[in-house]
């Protein structure tokens, strides 16, 4: 009897996990956030400015120091899908940012965690655990942001204020993959069609 | 002093005659499929597979068994992806929804028959439960958890295989009372497993 209480109880430890399955995929991992000052008559404007090229943040710059950029061929890829997107909305892209109804910045970085612990092996020899012995198990992981923001000036507002936000976020997976990129700025847009002017 | 004077009552009963056909009192282990209602079928749609519960019962009259159960169910869904609005947020992303629901209760059952090999019966419990929801999206797990106050019915069978063993089917249905963390978090369950007396 005793035999088939711990199978029981075996199958029941076994029946697992409180978290089965999971992200499977980089891709599970992306997420697309948005966000817009809902007082901002985005339909009565129609041109934007852009610069040629995404900030790349990686710390505090010294006075007079260039910030790094992303790299080619990312940074058009990258780019053009924006434009594309606002130009799908009726906006008119201008050089000149003064001359613009809003401006449209976009930034990029990559954020790397790494964790360890010491005590995996606890399950096996007990006796070393507590006692900060053997080597540690490193893991990391990185993730990559790029933020769009729509920023607007003028007789609206005394100084310039964000207007609209879209920020896309995923786990690197060691090679730029042009399509979850592309997928994510799509993706930005269509979940805030108040941008549309046409 | 209501929930010392209760306990007593449980106790006393506990150890009081042992008057079911053959046997005083039995232990139960049993796998369970559940089903969501409600709050809990709107968080998750999707049928648990994962689920297991114990029980102890001992007779204080001839159709009478008083016990404890002890349950414990995994729900668990991924969600397509999706955007998920709230005033002028928007995020958008696939998620993985986990529910842990564990009861733990003070049981009654009532045989209908107690002289033949099958014993059909019904089932009352009272207790607690304690829920734990975990909402993962991008890299981020969102976590609620509580404790409800909870109530069970429930219609079942033993059947006697043996001179000190029997399989146990039954068919429940659990309530976990709305708590401030929480709504209402119901659930109907089939479990099917066997029974051993002591």
């Amino acid at each position: 009897m005793k035999k088939k209480v711990f199978v029981y109880l075996g199958l029941i430890i076994a029946l697992g996990a409180c978290y089965p399955g999971g992200a499977e995929y980089y891709s599970d991992i992306d997420a697309t956030y948005t966000d817009y000052d809902d007082q901002f008559d985005f339909a009565s404007r129609g041109t934007y400015s852009i610069p040629d090229s995404i900030v790349k943040i990686e710390g505090d710059l010294e006075e007079g120091e260039e910030p790094e950029y992303v790299k080619e061929p990312y940074n058009t890829q990258m780019l053009s899908k924006i434009r594309d997107n606002m130009s799908a909305y009726g906006w008119t892209r201008v050089d000149d940012p003064a001359e613009a109804d809003l401006v449209l910045f976009p930034a990029a970085w990559t954020n790397t965690s790494v964790y360890y612990w010491y005590d995996y092996w606890c399950w096996y020899y007990p006796y070393y655990c507590g006692w900060g012995w053997g080597y540690p198990s490193v893991s990391s992981y990185t993730t990559g942001t790029l933020v769009m923001t729509l920023i607007a000036d003028g007789d609206d507002y005394i100084e310039p204020t964000r207007v609209w936000t879209g920020v896309i976020n995923g786990l690197l997976s060691g090679s730029y993959n042009a399509t979850r990129v592309n997928k994510a700025i799509d993706q930005a847009f269509e979940q805030s069609p108040y941008l549309k002017t046409n | 002093m209501k929930k010392i004077f209760f306990l007593l009552i449980v106790c006393s009963l506990l150890i009081s005659s042992k008057t079911f056909g053959q046997q005083g009192s039995y232990f139960s282990a049993q796998y369970a499929v559940s089903f969501g209602s409600g709050d809990l079928t709107n968080y998750i749609s999707k049928t648990s597979w994962r689920g297991a519960l114990i029980e102890y019962r001992a007779a204080v009259r001839s159709n009478l068994l008083v016990g404890i159960d002890l349950g414990w169910n995994v729900f668990y869904e991924k969600k397509d992806f999706d955007t998920y609005t709230m005033d002028t947020r928007s995020l958008s992303g696939v998620q993985y929804r986990y529910q842990n629901v564990v009861p733990v209760l003070v049981a009654f059952d009532y045989l209908i028959s107690s002289t033949n090999a099958l014993k059909p019966y019904v089932g009352l419990g009272l207790g607690t439960m304690y829920s734990e929801r975990a909402t993962d999206m991008n890299l981020y797990r969102l976590i609620e958890n509580t404790w409800h106050f909870a109530l069970k019915g429930e219609l079942g069978m033993l059947y006697q295989i043996s001179y000190n063993s029997s399989v146990k089917f039954a068919a429940k249905y659990y309530t976990g009372f709305k708590t401030a963390i929480m709504d209402s978090q119901g659930y109907f369950s089939l479990s099917l497993g066997m029974a051993w007396d002591l």
